[in-house]
């Protein structure tokens, strides 16, 4: 029983990329169950197409950005939501945890629209924008990851036996808080790339023209051939997987 | 290099627990051992030493330095935590380099000077060990190690026994007691186990409720507390309520018995401290302070057996030990009963 829902949940997950797949190497799909024909034509396009190629690096730059702001806030973020104890800095904690379920992008959006539409603050369309909008977004991801840590491994402890041993506070800090996170940051940055490669709410409120990301570029193919559709979402998915192995391979191994 | 603790307060914040008015001298090379229940205090005391807790009254002195002003990282003093802190990070010859590295001591000789150490607490070949590696005593004797290796003016132990089995805490103990006479550091250990206090230390510290009761050699605890919670913290006891009836005379409600009864004044109410090997078993009818009862719950421990003993007119049973558990009546030298006012 439990191994029939099982199955039928993963056909049911499982089924729509087949698909995709079997589409993107399809020569034409149009009013039939299955494609007919095999062809690489639609990579091919994909990879001479200007267009989904400045997207692609767009998408790479937005969300390497993301991680290196994110990195450079999260850690100290963390690490004070952690020793922040007391009702304050649990309330705190618990705001960030929640942030990503309780503020939808479509509302973080707007708010960007309206904040940085102004001729004081004329930066919708920007780059910068972009970057720091996916930065806000993502911020949280990391965040929990590193206070789940911290928590985890008691970290209070091992810097309470450093400072015996001599340690100054930032001497613990870089040396024994710092590296016992590594794993933690390494896998919470992964993460953080993979939610910023995909993301579309977002992007496609505050990107121009000339800045889109990846995925705001991608709802135009499903406009022209199915098989050229296909083989664009193929891409963005093999990305994200790629994203999502990586961060569980540091998991377990941690 | 000397440890005064002089008349040390600390009250945790919003709260009553904490300690009141401590003083404690460990001289050098001493063991101290620091007991009782929890919330007594004991663990506290320890973190205003190592300057992990901070805001106390009274003076903390170590080798001529009052250290009230001193961050942690500035004590030199050695702490081995319960659950050791290990760092997971590093591994074994790492963890106890530590320190060492802080000072600025160049990478061969600081590893060297691991190595010696792990030799001394026998873990020679366990140097590139990652801690995960480790069992719950290797670990235990890696933080002793680690704690060592600064050469520090204090070594401070808390509960470093309480996460092991049974089996290796006496073995364990032993080593610990060695290596802290070889290396003449004046130590402060804190626990909950009476047995672990009396066997490793040379003076032992009863702490209640934030007080310190008694200061004194194990065997002075044991056999002459100072207060009925000393008596009952330490060792097992059977202690009465009694009136003083006469010169070396007592009243417990079962008839009178001898027993040194110090200046009290006649008609005084005291309490009767007997410890349970004290107490013969059957003796003959000419005993002194024999008394009539019978025998109730039996404990075979091996070497003797412990049983409770039902005397009509006692307020509770008395607990007594020998080789042979007594059948209707028990006896007790004088000598080894002792009143304790409160």
């Amino acid at each position: 029983m439990v191994r029939g829902i099982s199955l039928a949940y993963g056909v049911y997950l499982l089924l729509p990329i087949a698909l995709l797949v079997l589409g993107s190497f399809g020569n034409s799909w149009t009013n039939s169950l299955l494609p007919s024909g095999l062809t690489g034509q639609w990579y091919r396009d994909l990879w001479i197409d200007p267009s989904f190629r400045k997207a692609f690096t767009t998408s790479l730059i937005v969300a390497l950005s993301a991680c290196a702001i994110n990195t450079v806030i999260s850690i100290p973020l963390a690490y004070s939501l952690y020793h922040g104890a007391g009702r304050r800095g649990s309330v705190a904690a618990k705001i960030v945890s929640a942030m990503p379920v309780a503020v939808p992008t479509i509302t973080l959006g707007f708010g960007y629209i309206i904040v940085f539409n102004t001729e004081t603050t004329p930066w919708l369309g920007t780059l910068p924008l972009l970057v720091a909008a996916h930065a806000v977004h993502t911020l949280p991801y990391l965040t929990n990851t590193l206070l789940s840590d911290l928590r985890h491994l008691d970290l209070g402890r091992l810097e309470r036996a450093a400072a015996t041993l001599g340690a100054s506070t930032w001497q613990q800090f870089g040396g024994i808080v710092i590296p016992n996170l590594r794993q933690s940051l390494f896998s919470g940055l992964v993460m953080v790339a993979a939610i910023s490669v995909g993301e579309f709410g977002l992007s496609n409120l505050l990107t121009s023209f000339q800045n889109r990301t990846y995925p705001v570029v991608l709802l135009q193919a499903f406009y022209g051939a199915t098989g050229f559709a296909c083989a664009a979402t193929v891409i963005l998915l093999l990305l994200a997987s790629a994203s999502a192995l990586i961060s569980s391979t540091v998991v377990k191994k941690s | 290099m000397s440890l005064i603790l002089d008349r040390v307060s600390y009250h945790y914040p919003g709260t009553k627990q904490g300690l009141e008015e401590v003083s404690i001298n460990v001289q050098t090379g001493e063991l101290v051992a620091v007991i009782g229940p929890s919330g007594s205090g004991k663990s506290t005391l320890l973190k205003l030493v190592s300057g992990l807790t901070t805001g106390h009254s009274g003076s903390i002195v170590l080798d001529g330095d009052d250290l009230s002003n001193k961050p942690v990282h500035h004590r030199n003093i050695g702490m081995v935590f319960q659950n050791y802190a290990l760092f997971p990070h590093l591994n074994v010859e790492n963890n106890i380099a530590y320190g060492l590295k802080l000072r600025n001591v160049p990478a061969p000789e600081r590893l060297a000077q691991a190595r010696d150490l792990l030799a001394l607490v026998g873990l020679a070949d366990y140097g590139a060990r990652p801690i995960s590696k480790l069992s719950g005593g290797q670990q235990q004797r890696v933080a002793l190690a680690r704690a060592l290796a600064i050469n520090p003016k204090a070594l401070l132990l808390d509960e470093p026994l309480a996460a092991l089995d049974a089996g290796i805490r006496g073995h364990l103990r032993d080593q610990i007691r060695a290596i802290q006479r070889r290396f003449n550091a004046t130590t402060l250990l804190v626990t909950h186990d009476q047995e672990e206090a009396l066997s490793i230390a040379d003076r032992v510290a009863v702490l209640k409720d934030g007080k310190l009761l008694q200061l004194d050699t194990p065997a002075r605890i044991y056999e002459e507390p100072a207060t009925r919670a000393v008596a009952e913290f330490v060792g097992l006891s059977t202690i009465l309520p009694v009136v003083v009836a006469g010169k070396d005379l007592i009243d417990a409600g079962c008839g009178r018995l001898h027993a040194p009864t110090g200046g009290r004044r006649i008609g005084s109410q005291a309490f009767a401290l007997m410890r349970p090997e004290h107490f013969r078993p059957d003796p003959g009818p000419d005993a002194v302070n024999r008394i009539m009862g019978k025998v109730g719950a039996r404990r075979y421990l091996g070497s003797v057996s412990r049983y409770d003993f039902h005397v009509e007119g006692l307020p509770k049973t008395l607990l007594g030990e020998s080789k042979v558990p007594a059948v209707e009546a028990v006896a007790i030298s004088p000598e080894h009963i002792r009143l304790l006012d409160d």
